[in-house]
């Protein structure tokens, strides 16, 4: 805990870092929000189609009337949704294979990291078009088909962590001393795992609504009336010359939203990597 | 609200004589304010453009800009000018007994002649054939044209219409699949085919047939060049036509080049040099490739037609198909056995909204036998059931149980084509009025055809689908194609005997007054039923160059070249 | 190091082995068939039947399977089912634009950020280093489908200009070929060239801290040749490896980028075959795809190895 408000801390005193904090928290709370503060129901038909941004509607309708201001907000949530529990799928499962593979070596070590190679050779929006055609379309399969493209590189991270923290020697003390293997996992190497962890988790994030929207782009993810950013743009295609509006906005949203998670894990490796402490 | 302006009507020197149909609504969206779009397009593109260039900063990724193509257009055609044309999907292949899909038949129409082919007004002409008789109900004669000839220089004869036709129904040598299951709907009726001499074929039916010559102009009974399957194995990469073009380089999902045949029996009608198909997948890419001049003809969509309809130097050719989308119910589900339910769907579609929506107001509300089959269909007006009327849907949901406490949960197959995708929502939209929760999946293809198939069973994993079906030219595949008893088209499960029965009356006589009466009867039930709810029958844009001449597309014929020639 | 070669390439075996097994499943999985596609609105049982014996699509997986990777290994990638044209030429014809478009894009990004990266880390913390690295983290964060449609409306509506139709070969044409490729390589190499930026800065902060380029700071050489002669060279270490890295999404990106642009590459390949569900070319495509990802992996650890005899391998 005492890590984490340093952490923070530093965080703040980087202006980068202090940016990619305060927007991502801004959009956080316009997810949280989104009904409270939208004007109309996203799904909704609610004026004539592709009107122009006015006072009534900020942000113009699309080419069903449906109030784009509303969908942009209630689709932060779609979004965040699905970079957050994509990567938290991801990364979960790339903690865990990534410590039993650091920490054991051996078999267990080339098995895992074998299966991992395995998934990482392909082009990761490839895999994920894969999945979910296997998995089937909508929020749910796409979630899970961009968290196990996300698996390997948190296995990757966690793993040389942890190969690089045996090395120290409080952990070989502590194994030589016979403490059981799960506490020292526990212990003593995942705090050492958690700062390349997070910068990874904060990155993952942002590539992770990026290839939802390419997804959504080439029709395959998130399914109407759901109005996810990347299905948003995806729907502006056609519309561009007609009603530029339908795209510049969630465009901007996706675009500001992805700058800010990696300004925020450019701004967090920086302060968590003591290499670069000087 | 939703408001629909006026639609001021067409300038009509803007549009040629092609445009025999409905272009009441192409300008209705005048209101959207477009001087407004284009500052906005405009200036956020300069937006997002400066940054993006800025982080590759710049250097070298823009190309130097090419002169803005030149707006005065003379009349004086180009002798062996080559149309360059934008497709929007990738051709599978050019076996014309095969293949079935768009961008494929958009070549092989240009390959491959039929004996008769279809004029504008639905009316016949013969191409390969030179005319024909009908001595009896069973009995065709046709007589060939003279010194037609194949891409490989050899002269066509009676003897490869007897090949041709073999193949498509599977009778020669093993492995030819020739027509797939088209065989059985188109030629399933024909009892023999026969040369009577090099330059006369009879054709014996068994049993009369009034879709026969109908039949016969669609590309299943294009006219082959047998020693080119023997030498290819089939003709998916291979050119055995007589067509006025012929295939030349194709580079996949790229382009294909189709140069002029020089021995094309009616060569001097053609004066292009030769076409050119370029793979622009995307829609707004293909109306920037237009506007710059890279392409002199594409499909556009009706939302950008207005866009292109602003260039001076671009023009527009509409058409009304004989296609429409229908939602079609999956009579395996029980609440859909309901009829009530299926008729309250009916009535709770505001079709004209859809219409707008979807269509951009480029489209007409039709039954299975779209306002472009003429005197064939019945027209949606006099339907009852195809009027938006809200009150009449809910009462006929209430009675079939349900309200705003007891909700219906059903889910609908759209595909990624835009304008089913679009009318999924649409619909969805609609339905939640009358308390039903509709689930959409966007299917990709291969998933959408897999999933299709199965709609009268539960495997399908859906209640409601949105299709898109081409009623074609004649009656006959407009009702027993896509309703008969155990007809392939007929996914959802429909059955009816009196429509069956009808449909067999129908093929078999001749006289236009009976056919339209059994027809109008089937048509008659066929709604009532509301299984296969349909909707809207769209129009179909080219936009071309204004040095395009000479091109009338037509629901009959949209692929038809050989009078068209390009201007200075 | 010979040792480490070696095994490093037996590793190969049951990661292809396992990306194979892995690619058929997930076509088998994958619902909706190929017959489907091709017999549309006329299929009938029967019909089915047939076809699928003809392509063997009704014997058991297992036997499919071994058919195919059997074919694979002795250089046969089958034939498409929709073209009968063998797969493996075709492959390596794409592989072709794929290549140079992935090639083109990696250069750009390096003449793009590694010169930026350098700046941005020798100015450290300074308003610079700041705006270079915002700048590259924009160029990552525009999605590139989104990006390819902007420059292209924009550049036609603003400059009449069109990125030209009608590929063409670098070694037939290499003039018209890079009129052809230049947009969606730019566009490609920006969004790589953040990563690239972010390596080189931190790589140099790095090789900066070390004791031999105090060194030779206090010998009294100029600071621009220190940095130019020993920071650079030991800073493209870690930019070498990142090579490697930018594989994958490069070949990722391609599969968008050619979408857009109409390129005939391995990626529109593989999406042409998704969409028609054909399966022998889908299959081909992708294990070559995930092959060539993987060697260049081994290549570039290799090289590593290679290069930097510091670290060892046992």
């Amino acid at each position: 805990m005492k890590r984490l408000g340093q952490t923070i801390r530093d965080l703040w005193k980087d202006p980068m870092g202090r940016i990619g904090m305060i927007g991502i928290l801004l959009v956080i709370l316009v997810a949280i929000f989104a009904p409270l503060a939208a004007p109309f129901e996203p799904d909704k038909m609610v004026a004539m189609p592709k009107s122009a941004p006015s006072a009534d509607y900020w942000f113009g309708t699309d080419n069903y009337g449906r109030d784009i201001f509303s969908r942009i907000l209630y689709g932060a949530r779609v979004s965040l949704e699905v970079g957050i529990i994509a990567v938290g799928i991801g990364a979960v499962a790339g903690y865990i294979l990534g410590l039993l593979a650091g920490y054991f070596e051996g078999w267990v070590d080339r098995v895992i990291m074998c299966v991992m190679d395995i998934l990482f050779a392909f082009p990761s929006i490839l895999l994920a078009i894969f999945i979910s055609a296997v998995l089937g379309r909508g929020l749910v399969n796409t979630m899970i088909a961009i968290g196990i493209v996300n698996i390997p590189v948190f296995a990757r991270t966690v793993r040389a962590a942890v190969i690089s923290a045996k090395g120290l020697e409080y952990v070989s003390n502590a194994r030589s001393v016979g403490v059981r293997t799960g506490a020292i996992l526990v212990r003593h190497i995942s705090p050492n795992v958690v700062a390349p962890f997070t910068v990874q988790a904060t990155l993952a994030l942002s590539s992770a609504i990026l290839t939802e929207a390419s997804m959504s782009f080439l029709g395959l993810g998130i399914q109407p009336p759901d109005p996810s950013w990347g299905s948003m743009l995806s729907e502006a295609r056609t519309f561009m010359e007609q009603a530029p509006w339908m795209a510049i906005f969630p465009a901007l949203f996706i675009i500001v939203t992805i700058l800010l998670f990696n300004i925020l894990g450019d701004s967090l490796r920086d302060v968590l990597d003591p290499k670069l402490k000087t | 609200m939703l408001c629909w302006d006026e639609h001021p009507p067409f300038p009509s020197d803007r549009y040629p004589q092609a445009l025999a149909c409905d272009i009441r609504n192409l300008n209705g969206k005048e209101v959207l304010t477009v001087k407004n779009a284009k500052k906005w397009l405009s200036l956020s593109l300069a937006g997002v453009l400066l940054t993006g260039l800025l982080a590759g900063c710049g250097g070298g990724n823009t190309p130097p800009a090419s002169s803005a193509p030149s707006a005065p257009v003379s009349t004086t055609p180009v002798e062996g000018g080559i149309l360059k044309y934008g497709t929007d999907s990738e051709p599978t292949g050019f076996d014309p007994h095969t293949v079935s899909e768009e961008a494929s038949l958009r070549i092989i129409n240009q390959l491959y002649e039929t004996l008769v082919a279809t004029n504008a007004d639905m009316t016949y002409y013969g191409q390969l054939a030179e005319s024909w008789e009908i001595p009896d109900d069973v009995t065709y004669i046709f007589y060939l044209r003279k010194g037609v000839k194949f891409h490989s220089g050899r002269e066509m004869t009676a003897d490869d219409v007897v090949y041709s036709f073999d193949r498509v129904l599977g009778k020669t040598e093993a492995g030819d699949i020739g027509a797939l299951g088209s065989k059985d709907s188109y030629y399933g009726g024909i009892e023999s085919v026969e040369a009577v001499d090099d330059y006369t074929v009879k054709f014996t039916l068994k049993e009369p047939n009034a879709a026969f010559l109908g039949n016969l102009t669609s590309n299943y009974g294009a006219i082959v060049d047998k020693d080119v399957i023997a030498e290819n194995g089939d003709l998916m990469r291979a050119d055995g036509g007589t067509g006025p073009f012929m295939l030349g380089e194709w580079l996949p999902d790229n382009y294909v080049e189709l140069p002029k045949f020089e021995e094309y029996w009616e060569a001097d009608r053609v004066k292009l040099g030769g076409i050119t198909y370029y793979l622009i997948g995307d829609e707004a890419a293909r109306l920037a490739a237009l506007r710059t001049g890279e392409i002199n003809i594409a499909n556009l969509s009706s939302t950008n037609v207005t866009a292109a309809e602003k260039e001076s130097n671009l023009s527009v050719l509409g058409y009304q198909t004989n296609d429409y989308i229908a939602m079609g119910c999956n009579l395996s589900t029980p609440a859909l056995q309901d009829q009530n339910v299926r008729q309250a769907m009916s009535y709770a579609l505001d079709r004209q909204t859809l219409i707008n929506v979807v269509f951009n107001g480029q489209a007409q509300v039709s039954t299975m036998m779209p306002p472009a089959m003429g005197h064939w269909s019945l027209g949606a007006d006099s339907f009852d059931l195809y009027q938006f009327n809200l009150d009449k849907a809910k009462e006929l949901m209430e009675a079939a149980g349900y309200s705003d406490s007891n909700h219906l949960s059903l889910k609908l197959a759209a595909g990624l084509m835009d304008s089913l995708r679009q009318a999924a929502v649409v619909i969805q939209q609609q339905l939640s009025e009358i308390y039903i929760d509709v689930e959409i999946t966007n299917l990709e293809s291969g998933e959408y055809v897999d999933i299709w198939g199965k709609m009268s069973t539960p495997e399908a994993g859906f209640d409601l689908m949105v299709v898109s079906d081409g009623a074609g030219t004649d009656p006959n595949r407009a009702i027993s194609f896509f309703f008969g008893t155990g007809s392939s088209a007929n996914v959802f499960g429909f059955s009816n005997e009196r429509v069956d029965e009808l449909c067999a009356l129908g093929i078999a006589t001749t006289d236009e007054a009976k056919r339209e009466e059994y027809y109008n009867e089937a048509q008659e039930i066929c709604v009532e039923d509301s299984t296969k709810i349909c909707i809207a029958s769209p129009m179909k844009y080219f936009v071309s160059s204004t040095s395009v001449q000479g091109f009338a597309p037509s629901a009959a014929d949209a692929s038809d070249f050989r009078d068209t020639y390009l201007t200075q | 190091m010979k040792q480490y070669t070696i095994r490093r390439i037996l590793q190969l075996i049951p990661v292809l082995l396992g990306i194979s097994i892995l690619i058929f499943a997930v076509m088998k999985m994958i619902p909706g068939d190929v017959i489907s596609g091709i017999l549309g609105v006329e299929a009938t049982p029967e019909l089915r039947a047939q076809l699928a014996a003809k392509y063997g699509l009704d014997r058991p997986y297992i036997v499919q399977y071994l058919d195919w990777i059997g074919g694979v290994l002795r250089g046969d990638f089958g034939e498409s089912i929709r073209t009968a044209e063998p797969i493996l030429p075709q492959i390596l014809t794409r592989f072709q634009v794929t290549a140079e478009l992935t090639i083109l894009a990696a250069v750009i990004s390096w003449f793009v950020a590694i010169p930026l990266g350098i700046l941005a880390a020798v100015k450290r913390n300074s308003m610079a280093d700041r705006l270079i690295r915002v700048f590259a983290l924009l160029g990552v964060s525009v999605p590139g489908f989104a990006l390819s449609i902007l420059l292209i409306l924009f550049l036609s509506l603003a400059f009449g200009y069109f990125s030209p139709l009608g590929y063409v070969g670098f070694f037939e044409d290499p003039l018209r070929n890079l009129q052809i490729m230049i947009l969606p390589a730019s566009i490609l190499g920006i969004s790589i060239s953040g990563s690239v930026m972010r390596m080189t800065r931190s790589s140099v902060l790095e090789v900066l801290r070390q004791d031999f380029v105090r060194t030779v700071r206090a010998k009294g050489a100029s600071e621009r040749v220190a940095i130019f002669k020993h920071v650079l060279r030991s800073a493209l270490i870690p930019i070498v490896t990142l090579v490697g890295m930018q594989i994958g999404s490069l070949l990722g990106g391609a599969v968008i980028v050619e979408q857009i642009f109409s390129l005939p590459g391995l990626g529109q390949m593989t999406l042409t075959g998704i969409n028609q569900r054909d399966y022998p070319v889908v299959q081909g495509c992708v294990l070559f795809i995930a092959f060539v990802y993987v060697l260049v992996n081994v290549v570039t650890d290799l090289l590593y190895a290679y290069i930097d005899p510091r670290i060892s391998y046992d």
